[in-house]
């Protein structure tokens, strides 16, 4: 009799610190995870950290000299000279279509309403509110649409040579960055004209 | 006599401060002020707040003549040209040229003017007010599953009295259905906890960690209004949505130093992790296992998803927050229930049948599912 309750209070207190070291759910902890030889990963995922490299990160830069697949090199440094250079070197691939407007304003809805606004005259959400202390640039004013087609694509690749604006060649691609420059020298409109 | 001379001289006079009144409204149309004006400066310059693209502007007037500073304003690249000493000197010196000002001279006048006694206080307190969310990184739900301990606990000590009364102290001898009544609904109770919890494992809903930077996704995505893909550019081009890298927060925090609610503090971090080259270690909290594969690309562009679909209204989250459970059964539940768009190109040559039978009128539409959305192959492979 004796050692049958000896058992039952064991189980029970076995039981309790069950109970108390799970069933809690805390917000900052993932939670339990059961048979997870399928679910982490053997391999290093893009942003885990990798005692391979000396940096620790598993994402690297190219090495230096080498140019990725598919990728151009941008030469353009991001001053006065480079802007105007790229202006005169580089070339609008598009014209503007319906097609390409649309694509164009899509990716400007994106990238660049917050400041300049939603119809280019640099009243976005983010100055409006009074965040960004610094005007944007009106973009249907007589200075950008007069400026060359490269020189609008070197600014969003490298950002604006006073520095307000930043460089947003990692986020857009080359392509979308030509549709986004006819796009606005279209005026900011998607009407083909 | 006279004192009708006298009313007519007051009519006059009132006459004549009409006219004065309604040309200075005239001019004041056609002239822009000058602190309109000045915001085209302030791009580049400051008054009183250190050298920024160009020259600090503070007591420009004593320095220059006011002839010099007009025509300067007005065309700075003309008077290089031309090899106007200083104009050059402060050229090289800057390097960038000052684009042209369409204004007039009393325009220019005007904004000197505004230079010369502009009070930076003043001016600080004109701007609208951001105001300031102590709230700013908390969230006003939690999607953690319930906490269901109590119940446990209770059903437990309930349970293995019963259980002791029966065997040992027999208490309520005569009265066992009492006791079959407690023994079944406890033990019920406890596999009801036990199967949910069972169920979670391995689910991450309601997971919410701390991150490096107290970063508000209700500011920058609310408040602001940018949009998702401004950050997570990579959700229409690749399989991962991508963590911006510091250089992508840059864009606005080279202007925007001090935050609303946390002051230089947070947006600081990210200054020091570009200087020292090293990543901000931001907690990924959507994980899937290993053996599903996921694109986004995928999702938001033949999808046509909005990414709330997913993640919640993210517009309204302080810390980000997973918001579905995001299991096997969550993701079949909508491909069995969203419809493809079938005009598609790529679905034009294939799947003759559904072709047939929305030309006949006997099908609306083609779920995810039938066309292969619920195959293993498709997500585990």
């Amino acid at each position: 009799m004796h050692i049958k309750i000896k058992i039952k209070a064991a189980l029970s207190i076995v039981l309790v610190t069950l109970i108390l070291s799970s069933c809690t759910h805390d917000r900052k902890k993932p939670g339990m995870q059961y048979m997870d030889d399928m679910v982490t990963p053997i391999a290093y995922e893009d942003y885990s950290p990798n005692p391979v490299f000396a940096n620790g990160q598993t994402e690297q830069t190219p090495v230096a000299g080498t140019i990725a697949r598919g990728k151009m090199p941008y030469p353009y440094a991001r001053t006065a000279e480079g802007q105007k250079l790229a202006g005169e070197q580089l070339q609008n691939p598009y014209t503007p279509t319906k097609e390409v407007l649309e694509r164009g304003k899509a990716k400007f809805d994106i990238y660049c309403m917050i400041c300049h606004g939603s119809t280019g005259r640099g009243n976005g959400t983010l100055f409006e509110s009074g965040k960004f202390t610094a005007p944007p640039t009106d973009l249907l004013g007589d200075r950008v649409q007069n400026l060359p087609d490269g020189e609008i694509f070197h600014v969003i690749t490298k950002g604006s040579i006073a520095g307000l604006m930043g460089a947003h060649g990692s986020q857009i691609k080359p392509d979308d960055r030509w549709k986004i420059v006819t796009f606005i020298k279209n005026g900011c409109s998607v009407k083909v004209k | 006599m006279q004192t009708k001379l006298a009313y007519a001289q007051k009519i006059n006079r009132l006459l004549a401060l009409f006219l004065l009144l309604f040309i200075y409204n005239i001019s004041s149309v056609a002239q822009k002020s000058p602190e309109e004006n000045f915001k085209t400066c302030s791009a580049c310059h400051t008054i009183g707040k250190g050298r920024l693209v160009g020259p600090d502007l503070k007591g420009i007037t004593e320095k220059f003549e006011e002839e010099w500073l007009i025509k300067f304003i007005q065309s700075s690249q003309t008077m290089v040209k031309n090899g106007d000493e200083r104009a050059v000197k402060i050229f090289e010196e800057y390097k960038i040229p000052m684009p042209d000002n369409n204004l007039s001279e009393d325009e220019v006048r005007a904004l000197l003017e505004y230079i010369k006694n502009y009070d930076p206080n003043a001016v600080a307190q004109t701007k609208p007010a951001v105001k300031a969310n102590p709230n700013f990184l908390e969230n006003n739900f939690s999607y953690l599953p319930k906490n269901t301990k109590g119940i446990f606990y209770i059903s437990i000590v309930l349970l293995l009295l019963s259980i002791f009364d029966l065997a040992v102290t027999k208490f309520l001898k005569k009265a066992v259905a009492i006791h079959i009544m407690i023994i079944g609904s406890t033990v019920f109770l406890i596999s009801m906890v036990v199967y949910q919890e069972a169920v979670n494992l391995g689910r991450y809903q309601g997971y919410e960690p701390d991150q490096p930077i107290a970063f508000s996704h209700k500011v920058h995505a609310g408040e602001n209004k940018i949009d998702c893909q401004y950050c997570h550019s990579g959700a229409m081009e690749s399989k991962r949505s991508g963590i911006p890298s510091a250089n992508v927060c840059l864009n606005c925090h080279t202007v925007i130093k001090s935050g609303t609610n946390t002051g230089t503090k947070e947006i600081a971090k990210i200054y020091k992790a570009i200087d020292e080259g090293k990543a901000i270690e931001w907690v990924k909290v959507h994980n899937l296992p290993d053996h599903v594969y996921f694109s986004h690309a995928q999702h938001v562009n033949a999808g046509k998803m909005d990414c709330t679909e997913c993640h919640g209204d993210v517009a309204n989250m302080g810390r980000i927050q997973q918001v579905n459970d995001l299991s096997m059964g969550w993701c079949l539940d909508c491909h069995r229930k969203k419809q493809v768009d079938f005009d598609n190109k790529y679905y034009s040559n294939q799947f003759k049948k559904y072709h047939e039978e929305i030309a006949n009128g006997h099908r609306k539409g083609v779920t995810v599912a039938e066309i292969g959305g619920q195959d293993c192959a498709k997500c585990h492979y």
